[in-house]
């Protein structure tokens, strides 16, 4: 079975983020980027398949701008097989918009046809938990999301859902979209071997026009502002005061 | 930039482990003195020890940027496990250079950290002046039989094996210097107490004492005679790995001083709206900018196969220096917290202070400056 997983470069999740002056989203010029960490946790996944057995090929896929192909690279220091670029943009700024990117990504399934498609359940950057779902749904095939745990089991797989106050476990039929969630696993450190081993495995070059796609924006982002910054707090001289000033808060 | 795509995806690796793995524990270490053992098996998984042996070899054969770049990170996390990362850099060195077949069959086991290593010049009459060495090996039948005493020596307590510079014809000077690969297991090898130093606490040293040691004729490293020029060939190298390993420590004081500067407060402001908080800072964060710049010009000059020499020296020199004044400045923005055990700074001063000592100290850097300039003139 060939796992494709689609990865996204986002911006670095311990980069302190500022809103650009105009409103427009956030700065991204000169900012640290990473594959986002829900997508980390696919790859590692995808390549636990493959060294229990269950997965044959890791296909790596990023859609965007041409620096995406760092985000590949991890992808394929960790352990992926092979890599696919969809050139999407040439500005940084340009985020290519979750149905965009989900009909793109049935357009390579087609030509792959990979048994399983592991995506991050979200991207960290707009959080539209939606390109999986999508996917699912032009492709016609069997969708599990937040998943905590996933077991393929020949035509049939059993995943975990990390859902409001508990775990659901059910079951799908193969080939299927299975979006993870962010305790499935713990992704590993690309060892400096692979790293090594990764410059020469192959990264495909391809265009959203190859899948008859267009990419421009649906959505208008109509402001962007800063979250509310938090008030400072007070300092309690003693306990005594401490217990009053709770008790005025009415927490005790 | 001069860093490529490789460089900087190794430097995240490097710098991710540091913070999930190193930093969060070397605070304990540095209290217990303790060999992270765990830290170094998990190390040897990803390939970071050998980070120049070839593939071929068995390592994953990066340059020595790229070495750079892993010790600094590293370093940033604790010291002590950087230094093991260079210890083990040296010794590979050694054996991809001038080992024979046979010897370099022991690289898989030492990148592996199977096979704990020591390299051993220092005796307690010979520091600085290496022609001092007592230690000698006499021939032996087919073999030679060791005798002496190394002291200070990384890892003596224990390694398994160790790279012993001795003294094989007492009338030659620097040309009479071997290096022998000793089994430490062995009949004679008898190993001192652990030393309880000031700083880089997790490393440890100690003596080693060889009395009638027996090594086999196959454990001459290179040629006989040519062991003094050995050892001093790969300290190139050694000594840029040292010098990244300063700007690692420099670099958490550095980070430490600015995150504590921003939340500190004194007269009802954070301590960095103070000019004479920020100047200290400021010069903090260009001292170790330029003490990484010179290890990594020092370092594209040995990868570029060019006279490195002075270039490694000064790298040594500077980033030795910096991390020693700077640390000093993270202590001072700490205010009386900086000098108390359990905040980072206070450790990262005790670390800084070796920088300037081994690997040549910083006086025998500048004489070896000097030397350079005054033999091949200041043109650059
Ligand atoms: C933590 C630690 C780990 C070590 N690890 C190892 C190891 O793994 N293997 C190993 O072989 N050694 C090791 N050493 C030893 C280290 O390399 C030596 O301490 C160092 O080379 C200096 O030698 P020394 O201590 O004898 O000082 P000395 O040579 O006695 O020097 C004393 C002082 O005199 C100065 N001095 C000496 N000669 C001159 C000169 N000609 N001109 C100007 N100044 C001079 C020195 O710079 C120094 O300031 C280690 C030491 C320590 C503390």
């Amino acid at each position: 079975m060939k796992v494709l997983v689609p990865v996204k470069r986002v911006i670095d999740y311990n980069v302190k983020v500022r809103v650009r002056a105009d409103g427009s989203g956030v700065d991204l010029a000169n900012v640290k980027m990473s594959m986002n960490p829900f997508d980390e946790i696919a790859v590692e996944e995808a390549i636990r398949l493959k060294e229990k057995g269950t997965a044959t090929e890791v296909v790596a896929v990023s859609i965007g701008v041409r620096q995406a192909q760092e985000t590949l690279r991890t992808a394929l220091a960790m352990g992926a097989d092979r890599a696919i670029l969809v050139l999407a943009s040439e500005d940084v700024h340009q985020d290519i918009e979750p149905l965009a990117v989900a009909k793109i990504l049935a357009g390579i399934v087609k030509e792959e046809s990979p048994g399983l498609v592991l995506c991050g359940k979200q991207a960290i950057d707009n959080d539209m938990n939606a390109t999986g779902q999508m996917l699912a749904a032009l492709l016609g095939w069997a969708q599990a999301t937040f998943a905590s745990e996933l077991k393929v089991e020949g035509e049939e797989a059993t995943v975990t859902r990390e859902v409001d106050g508990g775990l659901q476990a059910i079951k799908v039929k193969m080939p299927a979209v299975v979006t993870v969630d962010l305790r499935m696993n713990e992704p590993r450190y690309a060892s400096l071997p692979n790293i090594m081993k990764a410059k020469k495995k192959p990264l495909e070059e391809k265009t959203p026009g190859d899948y008859g796609v267009d990419v421009t924006p649906r959505l208008r982002v109509v402001k962007t502002t800063e979250p509310a910054s938090r008030k400072a707090g007070v300092m309690a001289k003693s306990v005594d005061e401490l217990v009053d000033m709770l008790k005025g808060a009415g927490v005790v | 930039m001069y860093l490529n795509e490789t460089h900087l995806q190794v430097r995240e690796m490097a710098r991710d482990f540091a913070d999930g793995v190193v930093r969060p524990i070397a605070e304990a270490l540095d209290r217990d003195e303790r060999f992270p053992g765990e830290i170094f098996e998990q190390m040897a998984e990803l390939g970071l020890f050998g980070v120049g042996v070839p593939e071929e070899m068995g390592g994953p054969g990066f340059d020595s940027l790229t070495y750079a770049l892993v010790m600094e990170e590293l370093s940033r996390g604790y010291a002590s496990i950087a230094d093991q990362c260079g210890l083990v850099e040296l010794i590979s060195t050694l054996l991809v250079r001038h080992g024979t077949d046979e010897q370099r069959a022991l690289l898989p086991s030492i990148l592996g950290m199977r096979t704990k290593v020591a390299y051993c010049i220092t005796e307690p009459e010979a520091g600085t002046d290496v022609s001092g060495i007592r230690t000698t090996a006499v021939r032996d039948g087919s073999g030679w039989i060791l005798n002496g005493g190394k002291v200070w020596i990384h890892n003596a307590p224990v390694a398994d094996l160790a790279f012993v510079l001795a003294r094989t014809d007492k009338d030659k000077g620097h040309r009479g210097m071997s290096i022998f690969i000793v089994d430490l297991h062995a009949k004679g090898v008898e190993r001192g107490p652990k030393e309880h130093k000031m700083g880089q606490r997790a490393s440890q040293v100690g003596a080693l004492n060889f009395s009638d040691v027996h090594v086999p004729a196959d454990m001459l490293l290179g040629e006989e005679g040519r062991g003094f020029h050995m050892m001093m060939s790969v300290l190139d190298k050694g000594r840029v790995g040292i010098a990244a390993l300063a700007v690692g420590i420099g670099q958490a004081g550095l980070e430490a001083a600015v995150d504590y500067a921003a939340t500190r407060k004194q007269f009802s402001k954070p301590i960095a709206d103070f000019q004479g908080v920020q100047w200290l800072l400021a010069d903090m964060a260009k001292d170790i900018e330029a003490a990484r710049l010179l290890v990594h010009s020092a370092a594209m000059k040995i990868d570029a196969g060019q006279d490195a020499t002075k270039a490694c020296s000064m790298a040594k020199c500077f980033a030795g220096d910096m991390a020693v004044a700077r640390t000093a400045d993270a202590v001072q923005v700490f205010g009386g917290s900086g000098y108390i055990r359990g905040f980072e700074v206070e450790r990262l001063y005790r670390d800084a202070k070796i920088c300037q000592i081994y690997e040549g100290t910083n006086q025998i850097q500048r004489m070896i400056i000097a030397r350079e300039l005054l033999a091949k003139g200041a043109r650059v």
